[in-house]
C-alpha cells in the first residue's frame, strides 16, 4: 500500500516534470523569445564582420555596409521576436549578399583609383619621355647649327680665298666668257719668236693659276695654241701644239694631274685679229688657257 | 487523483501564460510586402545586371540571379506568394552582387592593363635613343 503510494507519487512527479518541460518548450516555440543563436544569422554576421574589418570597404562602400547591417539587425530582431526561421534565413541571406556587394563595390573603387593613379603615372612617363626626346632633338639641332656655322665659315673662307685667287688670276687678263675663264698668253711675253719654250721670267705669272687649280681640284682646263698664217700650215700646227704642251708641262710639273688638262694646237685656225697687219699677226700668235666652269665637259673646240 | 488534477491545472496555467506571451510580447509586427513589387524590382535588377559587365566578368553570379527570378515567377504563378517574394528579393541582391563583381573585375582588368602599359613605357623610357 505504502509502496503503491510512493509509486504514485513518483509517477505524479514524473508527469509534473514532463508537463513543465513541455509547457516551457511550447511557450518558447510560440513566443520565440530568447531562443538562442540562429545559424543563418551567425553565418551572415561572419561575412558582415569581415567586411566591417576591411578598411577599404569602410572607406569606399559605407552605404552598402550600413544596408547590410540594417538587414541583419532586422533579421536578429525578427528572430528574437518571432523565431520565424524561414523569414530569418531569408533576411540573413539578403544581409550576407549586401555585405558581399559592399566588398565588391569597394574593390571596384580601389581598382578605379589604382587605374587613375596608373593613368597619371603613364602620362608622367610619356611627358618625361617626350621631354627627353625633345632635349635630344635640341642637342642634335644645336650640333647641326654649330656644324652649319662651321661650314658657312669654311665656305666664306674658301670664297674669300677664291676671290683673292681670281683677282690674282686677273693678272693673266682672265676674261669671263661662255667658254669659261679665258686667259690669253701673248707670244711676246711668254715665248721667244718661233720657239715653243716658255720664257723663264714669265712663268711666275702662272703660279697663281697653279695655286687656284690645287685649291679647286674639280676645275679642268683647256690649253689652246694658235699662230698667224706665216709659214707652212703643218709647221704652224706643230708650233701651236708644242706651245700648248709647254704650258701643260709646266702645270703638270707643278702637281696638276694631266687628266684635268687638254692641250691642243690649232695652228692658223681661229684668228682673233687680221693676219694682214703685223699687229694683228702678233695678236694671233698666242696660247689661250680656258678654265672651264664647274660642270663643263672637258672637250676640244 | 487530487495530485493529478493539480498538475493539470498547473499545466493549463503555464500554457495560457505562454499563449499570452506569444500573442502579446513577440507578435509579427511587419506585414509581408506584396510580392509583385519585389518581382518588378527583381526584373529590373536582373535586366540591369545583364546590361552590365557582369555578363563578361560575373556570369555565374548572373546565372544564379536569373534562375532565382525565374523561380520567383513560377512561385507567383503557383500562388505561393511568400516564396515568390523571398526569391524575388534574393534575385535583387544576387543581381546587384553580379553587377558589382562585374564592375570590380572590369576595373581590376583595366588597372592591370595600365600597369603593363606603364611598365612597358618605363622600360622604353630608359632605353637609349637611337637616331
Amino acid at each position: 500500500m505504502q509502496g503503491d503510494l510512493i509509486m504514485e507519487r513518483k509517477q505524479t512527479h514524473r508527469l509534473f516534470s514532463f508537463a513543465t518541460l513541455g509547457a516551457i518548450a511550447i511557450s518558447l516555440t510560440l513566443a520565440g523569445c530568447a531562443v538562442g543563436p540562429n545559424a543563418d544569422i551567425q553565418r551572415a554576421r561572419t561575412s558582415l564582420l569581415l567586411a566591417q574589418q576591411d578598411s577599404q570597404v569602410v572607406t569606399y562602400a559605407p552605404a552598402q555596409l550600413r544596408e547590410a547591417e540594417q538587414t541583419l539587425d532586422r533579421a536578429e530582431r525578427l528572430w528574437n521576436d518571432t523565431g520565424n526561421r524561414i523569414e530569418v534565413a531569408h533576411l540573413s541571406y539578403i544581409a550576407e549578399q549586401q555585405a558581399n556587394i559592399a566588398v565588391a563595390k569597394a574593390q571596384e573603387s580601389v581598382a578605379e583609383a589604382e587605374a587613375r593613379r596608373l593613368a597619371d603615372e603613364r602620362e608622367q612617363v610619356r611627358l618625361s619621355m617626350r621631354a627627353r626626346e625633345a632635349e635630344f632633338a635640341n642637342e642634335r639641332a644645336r650640333e647641326a647649327t654649330i656644324r652649319a656655322q662651321e661650314a658657312t665659315a669654311r665656305a666664306q673662307e674658301a670664297t674669300t680665298r677664291a676671290q683673292l685667287i681670281e683677282r690674282e688670276l686677273t693678272g693673266l687678263h682672265a676674261r669671263d666668257t661662255e667658254r669659261g675663264l679665258v686667259m690669253t698668253l701673248p707670244e711676246d711675253t711668254w715665248f721667244e719668236y718661233n720657239r715653243a719654250e716658255l720664257r723663264p721670267g714669265a712663268t711666275h705669272d702662272l703660279y697663281p693659276l697653279v695655286t687656284y687649280l690645287r685649291e679647286h681640284p674639280d676645275r679642268t682646263l683647256l690649253i689652246e695654241g694658235y699662230t698667224d698664217n706665216l709659214g707652212s700650215e703643218s709647221y704652224n700646227l706643230d708650233l701651236s701644239r708644242f706651245r700648248a704642251g709647254a704650258v701643260q708641262d709646266f702645270l703638270v710639273h707643278n702637281g696638276i694631274t694631266s687628266n684635268r688638262i687638254i692641250a691642243y694646237g690649232y695652228g692658223e685656225a681661229h684668228p682673233v685679229a687680221s693676219n694682214d697687219t703685223a699687229v694683228g699677226r702678233q695678236q694671233n700668235r698666242r696660247v689661250e688657257i680656258i678654265l672651264l666652269l664647274p660642270g663643263q665637259s672637258l672637250t676640244v673646240r | 487523483m487530487t495530485g493529478t488534477s493539480a498538475v493539470l491545472r498547473y499545466w493549463i496555467g503555464i500554457s495560457l501564460l505562454s499563449g499570452a506571451l506569444a500573442t502579446g510580447g513577440c507578435s509579427v509586427t511587419r506585414l509581408p510586402e506584396a510580392p509583385t513589387i519585389a518581382l518588378a524590382q527583381a526584373d529590373m535588377a536582373v535586366h540591369q545586371a545583364e546590361e552590365s559587365k557582369a555578363q563578361l566578368y560575373a556570369p555565374t553570379e548572373l546565372r544564379i540571379a536569373r534562375e532565382k527570378l525565374l523561380s520567383a515567377h513560377e512561385a507567383m504563378n503557383a500562388a505561393d506568394s511568400e516564396r515568390a517574394r523571398h526569391l524575388a528579393e534574393q534575385a535583387i541582391v544576387d543581381a546587384q552582387l553580379a553587377q558589382a563583381k562585374g564592375g570590380a573585375r572590369d576595373a581590376q582588368h583595366d588597372a592591370e592593363e595600365l600597369r603593363t602599359s606603364v611598365a612597358a613605357l618605363r622600360a622604353e623610357s630608359v632605353r637609349p635613343i637611337i637616331p
